[in-house]
């Protein structure tokens, strides 16, 4: 090992340069790597959520654009929750939190915006996969709780800096914080949890379209029979319509838990029969594939990237063996004649590239870490990490790259091992 | 005297035997050149010999040979008792390390590595344990009268202080036989001297076997027995 660091110590600027390839390599590796591990733990959690509950959406709903039409009626989720196998079904709504700002419609964030999520607290509805969720301080809203009491996640705690008992202003609404949620390092973070009908009022105040259907059902609620029938047919048919309006109809969307033993594919296909004309129905395994599709993508474009990388570092450092090898024939020629095998000069030289190689990672793994640590910090008051930073994946990148010298100095040291040693003292 | 004593009783033991060695190299098609034509050739225990000849008459290629640097491509060669026909080049490090010692023309130190550490080398290669090469190295060393220069690298001693740890490297494993191949072919005649005369005293005080390819003759003079090659074949 000595001979190894005083061999690359003869030769600084040569092994400088061919480090310097490396850490380029690793520190890529190591940023992108940290990034694709905190989207698939995002991806993750999305996944572990969707596939945990059938979900259901209005008929008519854009997923290309995410335009949904807003009406779930709620005779159609009381017809679902009939079905066979079905455990129960729960309306829910949600919003932005933050009201559209017209001079930035469009923002670009790795992570899920601050989301306002309904729940239904008078529904026995639970995900499969998520049943419960943990707080961090405080309490989760429940049926005993105020209209306006709500719970956040840790993002939208940090991002906001509200805290337990807070009085706070949402879309104009006062409310009162009475829980912060443990980190998920998925949605749930970003979410603010009411209840059910405060929700569903301020999707409606939101949506003007909702809120003149509202408006004018308010105004036929106050019209009499009497009076309906001195309007001409036209207004009547109108006011009629205007009555049929239901809030407990707006609904963004449903979700479907399915009783212990009950086959949730059997369930999706019996809703989709039964009910095709109302509602799309998400089947959990397909949106689990689509997702694992989605997340396959992605990895492969990240660590694609970072393999990019590496790949130049790996030739970095064979270029520097052969290089190496072929300045140090006479050393090996005298080598073998006092008596080395083969195979100690092919483990001499091939341990030369792996020592090169893991200085070379570890300090790119090193500056990869401090350029992710002071990222983070910077979004860490937004509660909105890019990157993941996992001791046991930093740790791999060090020895991968030690692995990656090994691999790159095999080829050069072998064939330094089968060097005749007349031919290599020729040099002499 | 001791020596010529047991080589009357018949008592030496035969360090190398070659017999009708022959070697060629083929340049290209047309090309072939014969190095050695059928060399035969034997070295007792004790021997202080020189193998002499014009330049170009076989006497490196003779030495790789016999050093087991490179193969012939007919003939025999036993070195203390062992057939090198029958053994392999992953079995040949082992007798090279063991047996043989090498002392080149230009010293061919690892200049990377200081005087005692040069010599350990040898002894790592003949499966010494790091304590034992370390302290046989000091021996050897003050043996060469280099007592003071063990931690200084090549570049940093004279051509003799070099030859002299070259020739401790080659005592390090005690070996069979030491090849010198033009031992004093870059020293001042000076040096030279005192070069020879160290091994004449390591021939005499440790009955070492030496085998010395040269063509200067003031160091054939000094050995024992002449082995002269002309043309590929003994003279």
């Amino acid at each position: 090992m000595i001979e190894i660091l005083r061999n690359m110590w003869r030769r600084k600027f040569r092994t400088f340069l061919t480090i310097v390839g490396i850490v380029v390599g690793i520190f890529a590796f190591t940023v992108m790597g940290s990034m694709a591990l905190k989207l698939n733990k995002m991806i993750d959690g999305g996944k572990k959520y969707i596939t945990g509950q059938i979900t259901i959406m209005p008929k008519g709903t854009d997923f290309a654009t995410g335009q949904m039409s807003g009406m779930l009626p709620v005779d159609t989720l009381n017809n679902i929750a009939k079905i066979d196998g079905i455990e129960a079904v729960e309306g829910s709504v949600s919003l932005a939190v933050n009201e559209p700002n017209p001079d930035e419609p469009v923002s670009i964030s790795m992570s899920t915006p601050p989301t306002i999520n309904s729940l239904d607290t008078s529904s026995n509805f639970k995900n499969k996969n998520w049943e419960t969720l943990d707080m961090k301080e405080g309490k989760l809203i429940n049926k005993d709780s105020a209209d306006n009491d709500i719970s956040i996640g840790s993002t939208v705690a940090l991002d906001k800096n509200w805290k337990v008992n807070d009085k706070v202003k949402i879309r104009e609404k006062e409310f009162n914080v009475v829980g912060i949620l443990d980190k998920t390092m998925t949605g749930p973070d970003s979410y603010v949890f009411m209840k059910l009908p405060v929700a569903r009022e301020m999707y409606i105040d939101s949506n003007p379209f909702l809120k003149s259907l509202k408006d004018r059902a308010a105004e036929a609620s106050n019209i009499s029979d009497v009076e309906l029938a001195k309007l001409s047919p036209e207004t009547r048919n109108q006011i009629i319509q205007a009555k049929t309006f239901n809030v407990e109809d707006v609904s963004t969307m449903g979700a479907v838990s399915w009783k212990n033993g009950a086959d949730p594919e059997v369930i999706v296909a019996k809703i989709k029969n039964q009910f095709k004309d109302q509602v799309v129905v998400l089947s959990p395994k397909k949106m689990g594939e689509q997702i694992d599709k989605a997340s396959a993508t992605m990895n492969a474009i990240i660590y694609g990237a970072a393999m990019l990388a590496l790949i130049v570092g790996i030739f970095s450092i064979t270029n520097t063996m052969v290089m190496s090898i072929s300045e140090r024939t006479k050393e090996i020629g005298i080598k073998k004649a006092l008596g080395a095998s083969g195979r100690s000069i092919a483990l001499e030289y091939t341990l030369e590239a792996g020592v090169i190689s893991f200085f070379g990672g570890l300090l790119g793994m090193g500056l990869g870490a401090l350029a992710i640590i002071i990222i983070n910090s910077k979004m860490a008051s937004k509660g909105a990490e890019i990157f993941l930073l996992s001791p046991n994946f930093l740790a791999g990148v060090v020895v991968f790259s030690f692995v990656i010298g090994i691999i790159a100095g095999i080829i050069p040291a072998i064939r330094a091992s089968k060097m005749k040693v007349v031919d290599a003292i020729r040099e002499l | 005297m001791q020596n010529e004593i047991k080589s009357a009783l018949g008592g030496n033991k035969t360090i190398i035997k070659a017999t009708g060695l022959k070697k060629t190299y083929k340049m290209s098609k047309t090309n072939i050149v014969e190095a050695l034509k059928g060399i035969d050739l034997e070295v007792n225990e004790g021997d202080f010999s020189a193998i002499v000849g014009p330049s170009g008459c076989g006497k490196s290629t003779l030495m790789h040979i016999l050093g087991l640097l490179d193969k012939p491509n007919e003939g025999t060669l036993i070195i203390d008792g062992d057939d090198m026909s029958k053994i392999n080049e992953k079995k040949a490090h082992k007798i090279r390390a063991k047996k043989i010692g090498f002392i080149f023309q230009g010293f061919n130190l690892i200049p990377s590595l200081t005087a005692i550490e040069n010599v350990m080398l040898a002894g790592k290669y003949g499966g010494m344990k790091a304590k034992v090469r370390k302290e046989r190295a000091k021996e050897l060393l003050t043996l060469v009268g280099l007592t003071d220069r063990i931690n200084h690298k090549p570049n940093e001693l004279s051509g003799g202080q070099q030859q002299r740890v070259a020739i401790a490297r080659a005592l390090m494993n005690n070996p069979a036989v030491i090849l010198a191949d033009e031992p004093t072919g870059e020293l001042d005649s000076k040096t030279s001297l005192e070069i020879i005369e160290m091994l004449k005293k390591l021939n005499k005080e440790n009955n070492q076997t030496f085998l010395i390819v040269t063509h200067n003759t003031e160091v054939a003079d000094a050995c024992k027995n002449r082995i002269k090659l002309k043309d590929g074949l003994n003279d």
